[in-house]
């Protein structure tokens, strides 16, 4: 019970992040857009704001496409497959997920902790890269964190999840 | 040749085991790497790709494409579309099959996507063309077909995808799409007419619209028309980058969809929210498929590839339609843009090396995806279609869409053999 609020909240927090970042995003286009035009002023390294936004953007919503089970899977051969055998391979795949991202979640760690000792920021504003790298490593290890709790609950998702919404 | 091929193996087996494929891709590739080049430069690799993803400011223009398509389905152009197409041709035989046609293919141009253009217009279409006695296949088929359109007029997904992962410039590609785009719709429209020459009672004609109907239905199409000129007449205008293009196209639609007051706080979060996750998902994927490319491109395989077609002298256009059929065949049985991003780090240096545009091939690659959206029995468009229309057969939309399919094929065939068709516009644009 105390997981699932933990989850609720979390994806309150994830959801309303990512949510604004990609608003903030496309308005930042337009301002940038309309400055250089109208006002022949350009947003001095919009672009630079842009590029750490996309980097939380993609890593925010990393859990929450993991929590709502929306990666693409190969479904060719599923009909075939007997409802057991499908669910050891359910618990089988997130248990290989989780492994990924925590290896992932280690080696962007081991990034991040550099970019920290070299203190990297970006070329014109000089924005340090440290904090939206350790921010990165963490949200990859939360959405691992999923993976396991949904191959250690082997939740079933709901039978006719189809990856959608790429092409 | 042998590491690359068992490396392949093993990522397919683990797909079918249902690994998410951005996770098979990405393990394989690293596992890969550190078998060839050992584990710190495995580890570097892969590092480096998802960190630096992140960071690449011209990426930020599929979020910002899939944000403008989501607005675009919110707003309900769509409605609209058909209702201009509708008073055009819809007293011609099979006509609303067309107008549905007709329909999709304007929206494919404010929309990325195909299977937000089947499942826009399915609402709109299905029950007007039922009202008028269309065959449940053709009324399915034809719009299970004409969403695919969503992705070959730009803007679309696949060709930014493409774009990103062969270093092609998305705005050639774009304007590569546009002339296959119409052509599209042209054979669709003739596989619309052959099922009704057929059976002509499958698509009946409908009454003809007065020249103030068609006036006014028309009128009620400018903001799409606007959508598009802003987005495309400023990306090659050079008014602004592509990126920047798609942000404003995205701005764009939101204040359309404000207009239209289709938007409340609610709504908007759960587009923001839908945008947010299918980015996640696709990068995730593109992850893996680069840091498995990565590991691809140190394997002999693209070398023994270009030496397998060179010591048989097989013609370079040969090795295209194999690699074409192969996509076709292969599109059946499944997910299409998984193909794509597994098979692109393998063909497309080939295909370059052959000394063929890399443009053109990125319109064949959508062509074949398109196919492959609509080709039984895995075809996303059809379960998209038949999950809004619970009352139609699957049977009914796989026959229903066995005739666009073939159209789609000769679509292929013509644009493989006079490659023009695609590359005329981006050279008259000198892009």
């Amino acid at each position: 019970m105390k997981k699932k609020k933990l989850a609720g909240w979390l994806e309150i927090v994830l959801g309303v992040t990512s949510a604004s970042v990609l608003f903030l995003m496309m308005m930042l286009t337009v301002v940038d857009v309309a400055g250089r035009y109208l006002f022949n002023k350009p947003l001095n390294g919009g672009f630079e704001i842009t590029e750490m936004m996309l980097a939380a953007l993609i890593y925010c919503g990393l859990p929450l496409v993991s929590q709502k089970r929306e990666h693409i899977v190969v479904d060719t051969f599923e009909p075939f497959m007997p409802a057991a055998l499908l669910r050891v391979l359910d618990i089988l795949a997130d248990a290989v997920c989780a492994v990924v991202l925590f290896g992932l979640g280690y080696m962007i760690y081991g990034r991040a902790v550099r970019v920290a000792e070299y203190g990297d920021t970006t070329n014109v504003l000089k924005l340090p890269l440290a904090p939206v790298a350790y921010l990165m490593s963490a949200l990859i290890v939360i959405a691992g964190c999923i993976h396991l709790w949904h191959a250690l609950s082997s939740r079933r998702p709901d039978a006719s999840q189809h990856g959608h919404g790429s092409a | 040749m042998i590491t690359a091929l068992t490396a392949l193996g093993v990522m397919l087996l683990l797909t079918f085991l249902r690994i998410p494929i951005a996770f098979s891709m990405g393990l394989v590739g690293f596992l890969g790497l550190w078998w060839v080049r050992g584990l710190g430069p495995s580890m570097a690799s892969a590092t480096t790709v998802a960190y630096e993803s992140g960071f690449q400011y011209t990426l930020s223009v599929v979020p910002l494409f899939i944000l403008m398509g989501n607005f675009v389905t919110r707003a309900g152009m769509s409605k609209e579309l058909y209702r201009a197409a509708y008073t055009l041709v819809g007293h011609f035989r099979g006509g609303l099959a067309m107008a549905t046609v007709m329909a999709c293919g304007g929206f494919g141009a404010i929309c990325g996507s195909s299977i937000a253009t089947a499942a826009t217009m399915t609402p709109v279409a299905y029950p007007s063309m039922r009202d008028h006695g269309y065959s449940d296949s053709l009324s399915a088929g034809s719009i299970t077909a004409g969403g695919t359109l969503g992705i070959l007029i730009p803007p679309s997904t696949i060709m930014v995808i493409y774009g990103i992962m062969t270093e092609t410039s998305i705005g050639k590609l774009f304007a590569a799409g546009f002339l296959p785009g119409i052509l599209a719709i042209a054979l669709l429209c003739l596989a619309v007419q052959y099922i009704t020459w057929r059976d002509p009672k499958a698509g009946p004609r409908a009454e003809r619209a007065t020249f103030g109907e068609r006036f006014s239905a028309f009128k009620d199409v400018w903001a799409v028309v606007v959508l598009f000129t802003i987005v495309m007449g400023g990306i090659y205008g050079g008014v602004f980058t592509t990126t920047e293009g798609a942000g404003v196209g995205a701005f764009g639609a939101f204040c359309f969809a404000l207009a239209r007051r289709a938007l409340t706080w609610r709504t908007l979060l759960q587009v923001l929210l839908d945008s947010a996750r299918t980015t996640g998902m696709l990068f995730m994927i593109l992850v893996g498929a680069l840091v498995f490319a990565n590991f691809m491109n140190y394997t002999s395989m693209p070398a023994d590839l270009k030496n397998f077609v060179e010591s048989y002298q097989i013609s370079p256009i040969m090795v295209v339609v194999a690699i074409c059929t192969i996509y076709v065949l292969l599109g059946t049985v499944m997910e299409e843009l998984s193909l794509v991003l597994l098979t692109v780090p393998v063909f497309f240096p080939l295909v370059v090396h052959l000394g063929f545009d890399p443009v053109w091939f990125g319109i064949l690659i959508v062509i074949v995806v398109q196919i492959g959206l609509i080709s039984p029995p895995v075809g996303l468009n059809m379960f998209v279609v038949k999950s809004l229309l619970p009352n139609v057969t699957t049977a009914a939309i796989f026959r229903g869409v066995i005739p666009f399919v073939v159209a789609e094929i000769v679509l292929l065939g013509i644009i493989i053999a006079f490659p023009e068709i695609s590359l005329i516009v981006p050279s008259l644009m000198k892009l």
